[in-house]
């Protein structure tokens, strides 16, 4: 049936079947939407710095904005130490953004819409950062379970919080991302069957809320995008400059 | 609101038929999970080599170039202004040097020409007394001489004013003394 609206997230295979040691590998359509978003986030890139004007044009500006505003980010929330982050982060964001995006044009596939994508980056990232903690502070880096002042008696207590909110932090970063998106996209596509079912008498309602939750959508999609990338600055952030 | 759709849609796929892509959420389907990491992890490593390597460093140095560029045109915007303030500085200077150089030529031709024009008044003034003394003398002359010749004169129609009333010829030397009578009487009231 064309209207269950979870259809829209089935990954299908593209091309033939590739198998690497009984894993199968194949090009999907999910595979082939990283690539466009790749793709046009490279493209974009190149044309915004082809030239290189001192007063810049329209998509070289736009390059530049992203540059700035990422770059702020990573200043704002982790200081100076996280700049030889700032590529992954640039292209984290940048990742996340343009499949968000290209995920609202309509017959599209959102990559971030599936869970393992999401976990596989929050994993990295969760990984990354304790392994930059340990680098930076050695053992010391474990008393960021330990807040301080904290009274002695609740000591116990919080420091299991503290390790148990630190573990769900890779639960938590990817089921956002994949949540808001699959959750947007599903909502789309029920009202978009409401359109149809309910025909040229009653359909004008759930068209106006189609019409409105496509520009919801589209600012989630970049909110999340952000989301994940100041979060990832956060706990990048914890990992270089320990304040516990 | 849409969280709470998601978390329902999620919790009720799982507990229904956790595997089951055609009746719940087709991501809990496991039969492309192992694609998709290892597209993922190729395409973002991809997308990663190339903005890390390739733009961002384009993108910063152009950002870095406009930055230095306009530093220095701030720079030398101040430098200019600099210069210009001394050259400003200089020029009031001179402008002051003038004027005080102005203001001494000025007394100075003034003095010289008071003193030129004073000597040449007394040199005139000088000129202009001996003048009126040499033209007093000579109108001293004048009358002493006026004064006899008109004593003559007045002898000769004298004489020839008696002589034709009378028809006799008087003694010049009378006539002489009555002339020279009257007009010491009377020569006064015209000289």
């Amino acid at each position: 049936m064309a209207s269950n609206p979870m259809q829209q997230f089935s990954v299908h295979k593209i091309g033939p079947e590739i198998k690497i040691a009984g894993i199968d590998l194949s090009f999907t359509n999910a595979s082939l939407f990283m690539v466009i978003s790749a793709s046009i986030i490279l493209l974009f890139l190149f044309f915004g710095s082809k030239e290189k004007k001192i007063i810049p044009n329209k998509i070289q500006l736009i390059a530049e904005m992203f540059y700035a505003f990422v770059a702020k980010m990573i200043s704002d929330t982790a200081g100076s130490k996280a700049k030889p982050y700032f590529p992954f982060i640039f292209s984290l964001f940048m990742f996340v953004l343009f499949c968000n995006m290209v995920g609202m044009l309509p017959y599209s596939f959102t990559v971030t819409s599936h869970i393992i994508v999401t976990l596989i980056m929050a994993l990295f990232i969760f990984i990354a950062v304790t392994i930059i903690g340990f680098i930076k502070h050695g053992f010391k880096y474990l008393s960021i379970f330990v807040p301080s002042g904290v009274p002695v008696v609740l000591l116990p207590l919080i420091t299991i919080i503290e390790i148990i909110s630190y573990l769900s932090r890779p639960v938590s970063l990817s089921v956002r991302l994949f949540a808001n998106m699959m959750a947007g996209h599903t909502m789309l596509k029920v009202f978009g069957g409401f359109v149809i079912s309910l025909g040229l008498l009653g359909g004008w309602l759930p068209l106006g809320f189609s019409v409105a939750l496509t520009g919801l959508e589209i600012l989630v999609a970049f909110l999340q995008a952000y989301v994940f990338a100041i979060l990832t600055c956060i706990y990048l952030n914890d990992a270089l400059n320990l304040h516990h | 609101m849409k969280r709470l759709l998601a978390f329902t849609i999620a919790t009720l796929a799982i507990r229904n038929n956790l595997f089951a892509a055609e009746a719940g959420m087709p991501q809990l389907d496991p039969k492309y999970w192992a694609s998709q990491a290892f597209w993922l992890i190729l395409v973002f490593t991809i997308l990663y080599i190339s903005i890390s390597k390739f733009y961002l460093p384009k993108i910063k140095n152009n950002l870095e170039d406009r930055e230095n560029k306009i530093k220095k045109d701030i720079d030398d915007a101040n430098k200019f202004k600099e210069l210009s303030e001394t050259r400003l500085k200089e020029y009031e200077r001179i402008l002051e040097n003038a004027k005080r150089e102005v203001i001494k030529i000025h007394l100075e031709s003034k003095n010289t020409l008071d003193k030129d024009i004073q000597k040449k008044k007394e040199t005139i003034e000088k000129e202009i007394e001996k003048e009126i003394s040499k033209t007093q003398k000579e109108i001293i002359e004048l009358k002493k001489n006026s004064i006899s010749e008109i004593q003559k004169i007045s002898e000769n129609i004298a004489a020839s004013i008696i002589e034709n009333i009378s028809g006799d010829k008087l003694n010049e030397s009378s006539i002489k003394a009555t002339v020279e009578d009257v007009s010491k009487k009377t020569i006064g009231k015209y000289l």
